[in-house]
């Protein structure tokens, strides 16, 4: 989106308030454009909350986990330090499969919070794309994944789902937020070495499934729209979700 | 050394103006991954098979090449084509002024984000919605209600409007402007039909 795009979104009584997210992104990697600093500078002189939004890519221009991880490391810094902002909200994504929750990437998202969390008061959120679409296990398994690797690793804030990559229209519902949001609390205070293990659990049951993946289905074909209410088939396959969940180690 | 100053937003911008010259490609292609590559070297950084580190010294260290890295580096502007960089002591004095807690939205819906300190009982803020994903103007609310009427989700990230009354909101035109307005006002919408008006969004 353009700077003026951005800077629009205060406009009207229906506008952002301060107290709202006001999200400008960097680009990849440890690079920004004008838009996003004069975004910057409209928000910042309005005290509104600013979050700034970077996805480090593995495989990109830094290559394997470790360099992604000390690039991700440096362009949080950079957020606070000379972009100012209240939160970074990160989203370590893998080159090939434009998701998340592999496990490459979640082991970025957990190695670079922690090295932060253990050296800095710095508030970090991470962001969801799955591979798997709305109403399938794999999606609400790999959300599970992550929101239990975000909050053992110290995240403040979960941000998500993007089902199916975050690039098929409808492809998006409440249900995968609910299981980002169980999982998170099902974790918390857990030992972080049997965290370790029930991960390894779950990444097992969907990375076999990588080139055949379950496309899910649209907002309008798995909930009542009318009702804003999930199907019954959806509340099925949440259910075999958390049955497998409990499987590999964690009851929600 | 004590910083003279804080590095602001005006501040970044003068610095990228009189930066070093690059080109996109160098930075891209040669200083961001050498450099990367080198810390890893300089501070022994080697990955184990656990998601979750639980070597305290590894990630230490890891901290140190992240903070070394972004020194060594800098930060580039791709519309000016130039670097800017910072001190060591502007790095440090800025990390101990970074925000420790924040409160998002208002009234009875406001939550407090604080630091959680490793795998803390207190659990995160979640923050429900496509996540930029595409979304029909049709279904737009009902949609964004599904998220706002979770009762563990604290706050709202919104989808993008694929379109605004037919229209595509090309960026950088008068649709974009009366999308992002017409988007958050729909996310408004929902927050209220969900009972919550006061969700951060």
């Amino acid at each position: 989106m353009s700077a003026a795009g951005r800077i629009a979104s205060d406009l009207t009584k229906h506008g952002l308030k301060p107290f709202d997210a006001h999200e400008c992104s960097q680009l990849n990697e440890l690079k920004i454009d004008m838009s996003g600093l004069n975004m910057l500078a409209a928000w910042g002189a309005s005290g509104d909350i600013i979050m700034m939004e970077q996805m480090p890519i593995f495989g990109g221009y830094t290559g394997d986990v470790e360099e992604t991880t000390i690039c991700d490391i440096a362009t949080m810094i950079a957020s606070f330090i000379i972009f100012d902002c209240d939160i970074h909200l990160d989203g370590p994504i893998h080159i090939r499969w434009g998701t998340t929750t592999t496990r490459e990437t979640l082991k970025i998202a957990a190695h670079a919070a922690m090295a932060l969390d253990m050296n800095t008061d710095f508030l970090l959120a991470n962001q969801y794309y799955s591979l798997a679409g709305p109403c399938t296990e794999m999606c609400l398994l790999e959300t599970a994944a992550q929101a239990i690797t975000d909050t053992a690793s110290g995240r403040e804030l979960l941000s998500g789902v993007a089902s199916s990559k975050g690039v098929i229209q409808d492809k998006t519902t409440g249900m995968e937020a609910r299981m980002m949001g169980e999982a998170a609390l099902a974790t918390c205070g857990m030992e972080v070495s049997h965290v370790n293990v029930v991960l390894d659990k779950i990444l097992g049951m969907y990375e076999k499934n990588y080139n055949r993946v379950p496309q899910g289905k649209r907002f309008q074909d798995c909930y009542n729209v009318k009702e804003v209410t999930p199907t019954d088939e959806y509340i099925d396959v949440y259910d075999g979700a958390l049955k497998t969940l409990s499987n590999c180690g964690i009851d929600l | 050394m004590t910083a003279k100053r804080y590095i602001d937003i005006y501040e970044a911008y003068d610095r990228f103006y009189e930066g070093e010259r690059i080109r996109e490609d160098q930075w891209d292609y040669s200083v961001v991954p050498v450099n990367a590559s080198l810390m890893k070297e300089k501070y022994d950084i080697s990955f184990g098979k656990d998601i979750i580190p639980t070597d305290p010294d590894l990630c230490d260290r890891l901290f140190l090449a992240g903070v070394d890295m972004l020194l060594t580096t800098g930060f580039y502007n791709t519309d000016l084509g130039r670097v800017m960089h910072i001190t060591e002591e502007e790095l440090f004095e800025g990390l101990k002024m970074a925000p420790k807690k924040l409160t998002l939205g208002e009234g009875k819906d406001k939550r407090k984000c604080k630091a959680r300190r490793g795998n803390s009982r207190r659990k995160p803020i979640i923050q429900g919605g496509p996540t930029g994903a595409p979304v029909s103007e049709s279904i737009f609310v009902p949609m964004i209600q599904s998220y706002a009427q979770e009762p563990v989700v604290d706050t709202i990230v919104s989808g993008v409007l694929n379109t605004v009354n037919g229209h595509h909101a090309t960026t950088n035109t008068p649709w974009e402007i009366r999308a992002t307005m017409s988007e958050i006002r729909n996310v408004r919408e929902a927050t209220l039909l969900s009972q919550r008006p006061g969700m951060c969004i």
